[in-house]
This record gives structure tokens, C-alpha cells and sequence, in this order.
């Protein structure tokens, strides 16, 4: 699958190189290039190091799907939950065509920091407000979705997990078209997104096929709006599968909306997954900035997932989470962050945990998770 | 004698507040020989984010952007842009990390923008206002 992608990128060099020097010609007495060229490759890395601490003792808090352990059960203060590098690079070949290859370093379901490709596309603009990707990219289910792992980039520890969590599949191989548009004062791009998915869960590989979706994304003034829909066929190794061999479809509906007019923020997003199984998730938060501080509040939640069909096994991850947290600049490029999360578990649910022992229930259990964490990018 | 010499000064001290008040007043420009006359302060902010990339005629847009640190620059982002260094760098991690797009081109100084945008009719940036000069012209004072 890597070498693919290399050999991809390395076709994409020589075809930008010559492309480049075909531009250059053409564009010898047009001035643009003045205010246009910038360096063809440019490098940069970020990273989270983190320790994470839960009141719990019968099970893990695990902060991504594919964790195999946490903090909890296993360890009283663990750092394998937020902790995280990457390394990034951009290419532009050419103003219309640039590609970028991210490589990510976080624990997994083999427990281990393996690298793995995050990113590795292609993009090339066929007009200003038309642009095709091609290559593994995100899938734009949530606001904060393609930088997800990017802890610099938002003001939280962590994007909220009920709803994040309903989502497993971050990225996409396949094409994703964008359309830009001006509607006056607003900005709106529409991408359209085709392709498939391999991920590696606890519990076994999940592959997804025909994933499409279409993904709205409108600017207004200091306001965001966000809507997507998606479908995809779903087959899983796990126990619930077993009694639907072949493929599961699955469909979601996503919403969105942010408004940042600089001093504070208020973010809230909704999500309603479908496949035999019906699931709502939300979250809401609000922060305030007091220079290098970003002190914020979020209440965040998942529903108890309803089968449509009553021979279904149960299966129930409800929960509803109150935090409160901190952000702190303190240095150029690197933040430092705290967090305290007050965990309720619906009733007959294990929420998000992992490594739950056979003879343990945690039905309606309350527990919290704090978090002290460094981002930094580069 | 004494008095003269207290109103030299108070004319001095005036003086040094009005260069000072001056001083600390960001515009943003365009060449002289651009269409555009002005612009509102979400538009200059699309452009400068990334979020558009053409003037509201439709013509292609090239910000220019000062260095991190320089003092026209954070005062551009905090009254245009409404945000400050870390809001910035933080919007940019998303931006680049996710290969949306890349921050505007950097020139150093007032003088080298003022060069620099006098020469392309699609370049827009800030510089001080006692930097301003026939060959740009000022779109918006915020």
C-alpha cells in the first residue's frame, strides 16, 4: 500500500517538474511569479505528549478506537492515550498541482507507536474554484476531522469522543472532488468524496467499500456551518458481524457549527449513524480567551444505540461526559494543556473503555479522566 | 526665554505623539494600478486566511504577508483579522497539516512591500501608513 503511494508521489514529481518549467516559460514576462513562487518543498511536524489519568479500576479509558489499553486497569497514569508525532511534508509542483505525505506515530491496536501514512495525495487545481485529490485523504465527517490528531490546532485536549467515536474511519483512498464558491459574503465548498478504507481495530481489520459522501462546508463572517452526508459498505471481524456475514451498510449524517469572533468561541456538532443500528452523538462547548489563556467548558454525549431489528445482540456505548479545561500559549508554536472530565455511562453501556474483565458490569458507573498535555508543531 | 523653550518642547513632545499615533496605524494596500478601490475587513481577512483567493471582481489575489514578530503584522491580525500570533499559527496548523493550502508569501519590511505590490496589480498587503507612497494605495484603514 506505502510503496504505491511513493511511486504515485514520484510520478506526480516529475510530471509537477516539468509541468513547473513548462509554467515558467509561459509566465516569463508575467510579474505574478514575484508574488507566487514559494520553496517546492516545505517540511513540518507536529506532535502531542501527554498523560492521561481515569478513576477506574475495572477497565481502560482508551481515547481512539484501536487502543488496546489505557489509563485505568492497567496503568494509574498513562501517556500511550494522547501522546503522538508526525512528520509532513508539502509540495507544490506547480500553483495548480501540490501534493502532501503525512506519516503518524501514535499508540495502535498491535500496541505499539508503528508509523503510519496518515496522508498521501495529489491535488490539482482544474480552475480556481475547482480541485480534484486524488490519494489517501480525510474524510471530512466532522469540523475538526482532517486535523483531528493536530492537538495544536483546536483549543481541547482532544476532539469530544462520543461523537468523534462514532466515526472509526478517518480516511479515505480514493478521489475527492472540492467546489469552491462565493455567495456574497460567504465562502462554500462542497466536496464530493469516493473511495474505501482498511483500519485496524482491537477487535479485528474493518474494511469499508464504496464510501461517498458529499460534505458542505460554509463560511460566514466569523461563523462556520458544516453538513455531510455519507454511506458505505461496512464488514467487520467482530462477534456482531459473525451473524451478518458479507457487508453491513452503514450511512451518517453530520452537522456542524462553530462562531469565533476572536475573544471566545462556541463549537457545537451532531451526528446521527445509521446501519442496523440506530445512534445519535453531540457535544457543545464554549470558551473564552484571556491572552495566552483559553479556559472552555463542553458538555458531550452518545446515545444508546437502538436496533431496528429486536433479534439484534444488545449493544450499547451511551454516555455523557462534563469537561473543563484550559489552554495555554506559552511559547511560540507549543501550548500546554489541562483537562478534567466527569464521565457518566448510560445504563447497561461500557462506553468508550476497553480491557473490561468477563465478570465486571460498569452499568451507570461514573468515573473521571484528567489530562495534562504539550502540543507543539514545527 | 524660559517659555520659548517650553513651548519648543511641548511642540516637540506634540510632535513625537502625532509620529507616534501615526506610526502605529497598519493599512492595507494595493498597487495604484489595481482596479480595486476598497474593501471590507472580511474580505481582506478571506484573502489573508486563504479562504478566497480572488478580489470580489473576480481577479486573482496574491497576499503578501510581513515576517512572525514584525509589529505591523500582529497589529494587522489583531485589527483585521481579529486574531492574535498563537490564533494564527494554531488556524495554520489545520490549513497545512491537512494540505488545504499554505500561508501567503513573506516580505520583510514596509519598503519591500510597497516595492513589491507597486509592481504586481493582484498583490494586496499591510504596511505602516508612513510607508505609503503614489505607487500603492491604501483599501482599507482599519
Amino acid at each position: 500500500m506505502q510503496k504505491k503511494y511513493c511511486l504515485a508521489l514520484l510520478l506526480a514529481m516529475s510530471a509537477g517538474t516539468s509541468a513547473a518549467k513548462a509554467d515558467q516559460n509561459a509566465q516569463d514576462n508575467a510579474d505574478v511569479s514575484a508574488v507566487t513562487d514559494q520553496t517546492m518543498f516545505e517540511f513540518g511536524s507536529y506532535g502531542t505528549l501527554g498523560a492521561t489519568h481515569a478513576s477506574l479500576n475495572s477497565a481502560d479509558f482508551a481515547l481512539d478506537a484501536p487502543m488496546p489499553y489505557g489509563a485505568g486497569r492497567s496503568n494509574y497514569l498513562s501517556t500511550s492515550d494522547n501522546s503522538l508525532i508526525a512528520a509532513h511534508v508539502n509540495a507544490t509542483f506547480t500553483p495548480d498541482l501540490t501534493a502532501i505525505f503525512q506519516v503518524i506515530s501514535e499508540y495502535n491496536s498491535n500496541g505499539n507507536y508503528r508509523p503510519e501514512v496518515e496522508w498521501a495525495n495529489v491535488k490539482y487545481s482544474l480552475t480556481p474554484d475547482l480541485d480534484i485529490k486524488v490519494g489517501r485523504f480525510a474524510l471530512p465527517t466532522f469540523l475538526d476531522s482532517e486535523n483531528h490528531d493536530v492537538g495544536y490546532s483546536f483549543v481541547w485536549v482532544h476532539t469530544p469522543f462520543e461523537l468523534y467515536q462514532q466515526m472509526p474511519i478517518t480516511s479515505v483512498d480514493g478521489v475527492n472532488a472540492a467546489f469552491h464558491s462565493t455567495l456574497g459574503e460567504a465562502e462554500n465548498t462542497v466536496k464530493l468524496i469516493a473511495g474505501q478504507n482498511t483500519t485496524e481495530t482491537s477487535v479485528g481489520i474493518v474494511d469499508s467499500k464504496n464510501i461517498r459522501g458529499i460534505f458542505d462546508n460554509l463560511d460566514y463572517g466569523q461563523a462556520t456551518f458544516h453538513l455531510g452526508y455519507q454511506q458505505r459498505s461496512t464488514s467487520t471481524q467482530s462477534e456482531i458481524a459473525g451473524l451478518y456475514p458479507g457487508w453491513l451498510e452503514a450511512s451518517d449524517l453530520s452537522a456542524g457549527f462553530s462562531y469565533d469572533p476572536g475573544s471566545w468561541f462556541f463549537k457545537s456538532e451532531w451526528l446521527q449513524d445509521r446501519t442496523q443500528y440506530k445512534t445519535n452523538a453531540m457535544y457543545a462547548s464554549v470558551g473564552y480567551r484571556i491572552n495566552q489563556y483559553t479556559p472552555y467548558i463542553m458538555h458531550s454525549q452518545s446515545s444508546a444505540a437502538a436496533a431496528y431489528d429486536s433479534s439484534l445482540p444488545y449493544m450499547n456505548m451511551a454516555q455523557k461526559s462534563n469537561s473543563v479545561g484550559v489552554r495555554w500559549d506559552f511559547m511560540k508554536n507549543l501550548d500546554l494543556k489541562l483537562q478534567y472530565v466527569n464521565i457518566k455511562l448510560g445504563n447497561n453501556s461500557t462506553g468508550y473503555l476497553v480491557n473490561i474483565p468477563d465478570n465486571v458490569s460498569l452499568s451507570g458507573k461514573t468515573f473521571h479522566v484528567i489530562s495534562a498535555v504539550v502540543d507543539f508543531v514545527f | 526665554m524660559l517659555h520659548s523653550k517650553l513651548i519648543k518642547w511641548g511642540l516637540t513632545l506634540a510632535l513625537l505623539f502625532l509620529s507616534q499615533a501615526a506610526r502605529s496605524d497598519v493599512v492595507v494596500i494595493v498597487s495604484a494600478k489595481s482596479p480595486i478601490a476598497s474593501l471590507s475587513a472580511d474580505q481582506v481577512t478571506r484573502i489573508f486566511l486563504g479562504k478566497s483567493t480572488a478580489f470580489p471582481n473576480h481577479d486573482p489575489a496574491y497576499p503578501i504577508d510581513q515576517p512572525q514578530g514584525a509589529a505591523v503584522r500582529d497589529e494587522f491580525y489583531e485589527k483585521v483579522v481579529h486574531k492574535d500570533a498563537s490564533q494564527l499559527a494554531a488556524y495554520w496548523a489545520k490549513i497545512i497539516f491537512t494540505g488545504e493550502g499554505r500561508p501567503p508569501k513573506l516580505v520583510k519590511g514596509d519598503k519591500e512591500v510597497v516595492r513589491t505590490i507597486s509592481e504586481n496589480p493582484g498583490a494586496i498587503g499591510y504596511i505602516d501608513s508612513s510607508a505609503l507612497n503614489h505607487s500603492v494605495k491604501a483599501v482599507l484603514k482599519p
